[in-house]
């Protein structure tokens, strides 16, 4: 215990914390300007100099640690004189453009001036002049406002890790500047913006369109864009977002975001948003009216239903749209339609391997809490890179290696490259064994505990001996050695898991092997997500075979408790998947598709491939906020609110249920109440009027969300197992190990994951695509020497399915033969050249062989951002 | 007094090993090794070294701190950036007797127990890293340098690092930074470097003239080194005299020697026989002192109770033709070009001092520039981050204490009555 007497008053400290951080927690405010409770501290700007006794100087309250007996002084009139003494050095060079400057208004330096400091100027000279800079697109740097608080650069180093700004010169001419010049080379995340405390770095994106004090709400919702789930600000000025910001203290992201949740919202207010339903006539979509249009999706669904069986009906729901919009939809294809053909794209990737190791482990075997990977000793990271998947949880695998932890990678991880991470990169198609040599060593060390009897009786019989390992990957045996040496003693491991290593083929076997190596450390599994409800979405039951709360279809005792409560007798068997449903699109058994916030001609692989089987249905619904390649090939498209326009919930990669509120209003339905109006047309009426009526059904009907409330939510109190019943792990585990592919080409193509997109909503974004404008082809300088092709040259990529002409980006921070190409742009998806395999048992797809031919092509002509359709408001 | 620091050093072969060894050199390290490293530490106490890179801490006391913390490595860092204006002590060493430095460096490191040391070297002194690094090559060739010392098993590396020209990097926190290769900044105390410093490890940082006492010290023993110059701190002392001076030059003499005796007894007096105006006595950012204060012996106790510092001992002599407005806008451009930018009151306030004293100088100065002049000072002194800034302001403060009439004249006058 620690008492320390500030200004008279005793407190009383647990352990020893800052001067500051105890003044502040007893009320006793003291100011301060190069301090930022989530910065390691600095010491430099000296405005909260304080006094203490028995000691000569006078003392920084932000970094001098209380001692037990100390007695400091924060209100003398000397206190007051040195308070006073410091803003007038801080102005003496400021301009004072205030009137100007789009800070005002929450400028801590003006605000401390207002409280503390000086009324008149005695300087006399002439101030300093540095020109704004506006050569970056998104952040304008202006460094007459700078006070050299180095708040930025502390964020961007010590938090973000990107390290692309610095103070540059010293003394009177310090300014911020990044290392790239007056352009960023960096990451976008903008987390600069909300440390700096004046207007010296901020956002161009609607500058001078508002002021602080003009916003006429600000509203606490969910991150659209992936699993991570951050809490963030949207501050709106005439029913327009005009700024996302985040904020200290929110769970996961505690104040930070990264570029797409912080200058990715302008799709909301995309002048391509559809605003009213369009429905097929003579090959053509026309506007309808909402009436006309529900009464046709009813009236062929119908038909459908009645000519062809329940079962030729199938539907597609959305990772980016509410549990509210999910439940419904899955209780209207399994209720009102009569079957279990509801699935999404998680069946890519993320359901089956979730389910997979659920199997083993447990359900919620991955709902691991995000902050405490900065906690952990050892990170492996398997399969993708968390610093673009999931930026935010990539920031904490950066944070552990800073605090010593050690960072794993199988592959080379380009986000964390400057993060002194282990790289086993084995050549390619190796990794199984890998694994298996990494399993086997693993067991020689820990020996197996007993505890889990059907997994150690999958692995028990694995064996690979090093020299084989260390021969096929073509690996070092002292890396191999030290891999195997952290991960047997790391005393609180975690394990990252991406989708590529899922859409790989022999998944589920990698999967296994991944599996015991988390038991045989003892780990924690965390599963990227790449899309903001992708788990709520298999929560709700949008699978084809799971019900809500991720109950089996098959298991009669428990269906028994959706059918009471639906009144409803349901199938016995499972739907069809994803991939089972465009196949039966394409073959005829099924003809009809409702699909809901999803783009599967985009988003699947083999688009031709999708496209075809779209085109043989006899009726397609798209219920969606664009017109997507989906949509114009729909018989009826319907106009959805966004994520700014609705209440509802997602829940995070962590399992973490969090409210999404209403930012602006907009004439339109929520996705739900389409729904609901279609099925109440078909003659099964739905009761609710909010989202919160669905989400009271939602917490009777799912025994994972028993008795869960919307306040329970909005308190921060939905966290994993939430107050529901989990099902227990130790199923028989079944797995595959592929069929062996082996290097048999010369290049392959592989999924790019960029930073700066994410399917549909990035690429109706400006600021997004003024980063990011166009696709590339990612290519290794030893690619771009084979090919004689530099930056700026053109290659074309030819694969069975399709050929794509694009300009090629070489990555100096890889070495390998895969090309990577992303799938955002609008005819340059590398899904259009991509066929896949599935997996027999997570029934995802493998992508990972795909052999293509590539020649050199006509150079290629910069794509101006101004001109774009895609981009213009 | 005998020569201790700069003996042998009119010798133009005294950077080479083999003269270094002639007249007894490395012969301390034998001896030291046969210490326990407690007992060295103990004989350092005993001789009363102070650290004579300004600020004359108590070398035996780092030493202790430093040998308490139980972090493994241990480095010990040689602060060669000599950057105070003025100061050329070390020059000597560095470039005539470097032999003399390695091997307090060996048996400080061995004291210490440190493995592996740095000289960080100032980035003007290119003749000087030429010299180090010959003598260090020599120093490995004959076993005082390496792992296996004197054949005794005891290890220690040493080498070189240039510094960019920045006086910040001269300040020990900074140092470490820069030596590091970050931005010569310096860093938050406690923790102090003694317990973590470079690479977040203990480190030892003394100045070189500290360090070149060791060898010395083992050879005549701690109590009888403690009978050399102050009873309070002993020792042989540098003191670098320049300026107005008949003979300007280093000078090896007793800590406490007065500075009347270095000005006219050792120095020959005031060039051409002029009158003496002015005295900075330890570098520039030591108080100026008048005529009338150079009676008190030059050392880390009886200074202050004069009204100014030790400092480096770089004593700058200024005769009646100097005008001091010039020279304290001088210093001041020296501050802010210098101020790292860390922190705001020497950031800002230097370069608003310099300003208004430009102004003055150049005759544009205005009624109340003098009370504004002590306001700014007074806003820096004692808040800034490091000494840097408080030096700017003590500058400007005690020129003005001792010779404001002179400020006065320039601003009524709007000239300079001594120079015109
Ligand atoms: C602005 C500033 C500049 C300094 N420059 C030097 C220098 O050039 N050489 C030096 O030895 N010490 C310099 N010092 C003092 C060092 O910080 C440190 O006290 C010294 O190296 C310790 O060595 P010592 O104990 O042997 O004196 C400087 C201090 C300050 C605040
Ligand atoms: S740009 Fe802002 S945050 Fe960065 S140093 Fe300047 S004032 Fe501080
Ligand atoms: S990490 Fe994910 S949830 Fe967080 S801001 Fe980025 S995209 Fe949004
Ligand atoms: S006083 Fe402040 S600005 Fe000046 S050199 Fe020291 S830390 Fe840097
Ligand atoms: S807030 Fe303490 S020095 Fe800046």
């Amino acid at each position: 215990m620690i008492t320390v007497t500030i200004n008279e008053k005793e407190i009383t400290l647990e352990k020893p914390i800052t001067v500051l951080e105890a003044a502040r927690s007893a009320g006793i405010s003291i100011p301060t300007l190069c301090y930022h409770p989530a910065l390691e501290r600095y010491g430099g700007c000296r405005l909260c100099l304080v006094e203490v006794e028995k000691m000569p100087r006078l003392q920084t309250a932000c970094t001098l640690m209380t001692a037990d007996g100390m007695i400091v002084r924060t209100e003398t009139d000397a206190i007051a004189g040195v308070r006073r003494g410091i803003l007038e050095f801080l102005l003496i060079n400021h301009p004072l453009d205030c009137p100007y400057c789009d800070k005002a208004g929450e400028c801590e330096l003006q605000d401390l001036v207002e409280k503390y400091g000086p009324t008149t100027g005695r300087f006399k000279e002439k101030k300093r002049k540095m020109p704004e800079s506006l050569e970056d697109a998104i952040i304008v740097r202006n460094m007459e406002r700078c006070i050299v608080c180095t708040r930025c650069v502390r964020m961007c180093e010590g938090v973000q890790g990107a390290s692309a700004i610095a103070v540059m010169e010293r003394g009177g001419h310090s300014h911020i500047e990044p290392f790239s010049g007056g352009k960023y080379d960096c990451e976008y995340c903008g987390n600069c913006i909300s440390v700096c405390p004046v207007g010296a770095i901020m956002s161009r994106m609607h500058r001078h369109s508002y002021r602080p004090w003009q916003m006429t709400d600000q509203v606490e919702t969910i991150c659209p864009y992936c699993g991570v789930g951050c809490t963030v600000t949207a501050q709106v000025r005439d029913d327009a977002i005009k700024r996302i910001i985040p904020k200290l203290g929110s769970p996961v992201n505690n104040g930070l975001l990264c570029s797409r949740g912080r200058f990715g919202y302008e799709f909301v207010g995309n002048r391509d948003r559809l605003t009213r339903p369009l429905i097929r006539k003579n090959g053509v979509l026309e506007e309808s009216t909402w009436e006309e249009a529900i009464h046709r999706v009813t009236q062929k669904l119908g038909e459908i239903k009645e000519k062809y069986g329940s079962s030729s009906v199938a539907g597609i729901a959305s990772p980016r749209c509410t549990n509210e919009d999910n439940y419904v939809f899955q209780k209207f294809m399994r209720v009102t339609i009569g079957t279990h053909n509801i699935d999404s794209t998680a069946r890519t990737g993320y359901a089956g391997a979730q389910q997979f190791i659920e199997n083993i482990f447990g359900q919620g075997a991955t709902a691991n809490i995000i902050s405490g990977i900065s906690r952990s000793d050892v990170v492996f990271v398997v399969g993708g890179d968390p610093t673009t998947v999931n930026p935010i949880l990539g920031l904490q695998i950066r944070a552990c290696s800073r605090k010593g932890g050690a960072v794993l990678t199988l592959g080379k991880v380009s986000g964390l490259r400057y993060f002194s991470p282990h790289a086993l990169d084995p050549a390619s198609f190796t990794e199984t064994v890998l694994l298996e040599g990494i399993v086997t060593e693993l067991k020689n060390r820990k020996e197996l505990s007993g505890s889990h009897s059907s997994l150690e009786s999958n692995i028990k019989d694995i064996a690979v001996s090093v020299e084989d390992v260390i021969k096929e990957c073509k690996i070092r045996e002292d890396d191999f050695h030290s891999f195997i040496t952290l991960l047997s003693e790391a005393s609180n491991p975690v394990l990252i898991i991406g989708k590529e290593i899922i859409q790989s083929n022999g998944a589920s076997y990698k999967l296994l092997l991944l599996s015991a190596i988390n038991y045989l450390i003892n780990g924690r599994i965390y599963l990227l997500s790449e899309r903001a409800n992708e788990q709520g979405l298999l929560d709700m039951g949008c699978a084809s075979d799971l019900l809500p709360g991720s109950r089996p279809v098959e298991v009669a005792e428990l269906r028994r408790r959706y059918e009471r409560a639906w009144h409803v007798t349901l199938p016995d068997k499972p739907g069809l998947t994803l991939f089972e449903m465009i196949h039966g699109a394409k073959e005829g058994s099924v003809r009809a598709m409702y699909v809901m916030g999803e783009n599967p001609l985009f988003n699947l692989p083999n688009s031709e491939n999708v496209k075809e089987a779209l085109g043989n249905l006899d009726f397609l619904v798209v219920q969606d906020l664009f017109m997507t390649e989906t949509a114009e090939s729909a018989d009826v498209v319907l106009p959805a609110l966004s994520w700014a326009e609705k209440e509802g919930t997602f829940t995070n990669m962590e399992r973490r249920i969090q409210k999404l509120r209403k930012v602006i209003s907009r004439a339109g339905k929520e996705d739900w109440r389409i729904i609901s109006d279609v099925s109440g047309n078909m003659g099964v009426s739905f009761p609710y009027d909010s989202a919160e009526d669905v989400f009271a059904e939602i917490s009777k009907v799912s025994p994972l969300h028993r008795d869960l409330t919307y306040d329970d939510i909005e308190e921060g109190e939905a966290l994993w197992p939430f107050k529901g019943e989990p099902l227990r792990g130790g199923m028989e585990i079944s797995c595959n190990k592929g069929d062996g592919a082996t290097e048999s080409g010369k290049y392959f193509l592989a999924i790019d994951r960029p930073l700066f997109h994410s399917g549909t909503l990035s690429r109706k974004s400006s600021a997004l695509m003024r980063l990011c404008p166009e696709a590339v082809a990612r290519i290794s300088s030893t690619t771009a020497a084979e090919l004689s092709v530099t930056d700026g040259d053109s290659i074309r990529i030819s694969t069975r399915i399709g050929s794509l002409s694009l300009p090629v980006f070489i990555d100096e921070a890889y070495d390998g033969s895969l090309i990577k190409v992303s799938n955002n742009f609008r005819g340059k998806g590398v899904f259009s050249l991509m066929e896949y395999s599935l997996d027999p048992v997570l029934k995802s797809p493998c992508m990972d062989n795909v052999i293509i031919e590539i020649e050199k092509s006509d150079r290629h002509v910069q794509r101006d951002p101004k001109n774009d359709s895609e981009v213009k408001k | 007094m005998e020569k201790v620091l700069l003996k042998n050093i009119e010798n133009t072969n005294s950077a080479d090993i083999t003269e270094y060894q002639k007249i007894g050199g490395y012969a301390s390290i034998a001896k030291a090794l046969e210490k326990e490293r407690k007992d060295i530490i103990e004989e350092v106490k005993k001789a009363g070294l102070r650290g004579r890179g300004g600020a004359g801490f108590p070398a035996a006391m780092k030493w202790t701190f430093a040998s308490g913390d139980p972090k493994f490595p241990k480095y010990l860092v040689c602060n060669a950036d000599e950057g105070e204006p003025g100061t050329f002590k070390d020059r000597p060493i560095l470039e005539k007797n470097p032999h003399l430095l390695i091997e307090g460096m060996v048996i400080s490191g061995y004291a210490l127990n440190a493995e592996y040391g740095f000289i960080y070297l100032r980035g003007e002194y290119p003749d000087a890293k030429h010299i180090l690094e010959r003598a260090i090559a020599q120093a490995y060739d004959r076993n005082f340098l390496g792992d296996d010392i004197a054949g005794k098993g005891i290890v220690f590396h040493l080498s070189v690092h240039q510094g960019a020209g920045a006086y910040i990097c001269g300040e020990e926190t900074a140092l470490i930074e820069s030596l590091e290769g970050d931005r010569g900044q310096p860093r938050i105390k406690p923790p102090f470097p003694v317990n973590v410093g470079v690479w977040s490890k203990p480190t030892i940082v003394n100045n070189v003239e500290t360090l070149s006492n060791l060898p010395y010290i083992i050879e005549i023993g701690g109590e009888a080194y403690s009978k050399i110059g102050s009873p309070e701190c002993p020792g042989p002392k540098l003191y670098c005299v320049s300026g107005h001076i008949e003979k300007p030059g280093v000078y090896e003499l007793p800590m406490g020697t007065s500075l009347r005796e270095i000005i006219y007894t050792h120095c020959g007096g005031i060039k051409g026989g002029k009158q003496l105006k002015a005295v900075i006595p330890g570098g520039i950012s030591t108080p100026v002192l008048p005529p009338d204060k150079i009676d008190c012996p030059m050392d880390f106790v009886n200074m202050p109770k004069h009204g100014s510092m030790l400092g480096s001992g770089a004593v700058i002599v200024m005769d009646e033709t100097v005008c001091l407005v010039k020279v304290c806008y001088r210093a001041l451009k020296f501050f802010e070009h210098e101020s790292c930018g860390k922190c705001t009151p020497c950031r800002e306030g230097t370069g608003w001092l310099r300003s208004i004293l430009e102004r003055i100088e150049h005759g544009e100065g205005q009624e109340g520039d003098i009370d504004l002049l002590l306001s700014v000072s007074s806003n820096i002194l004692g808040k800034t981050f490091c000494p840097l800034g408080d030096g700017a302001a003590s500058v400007v403060q005690n020129f003005i204490k001792h010779f404001r009439p002179e400020f006065e004249g320039h601003i009524t006058a709007k000239t300079c009555a001594v120079e015109g």
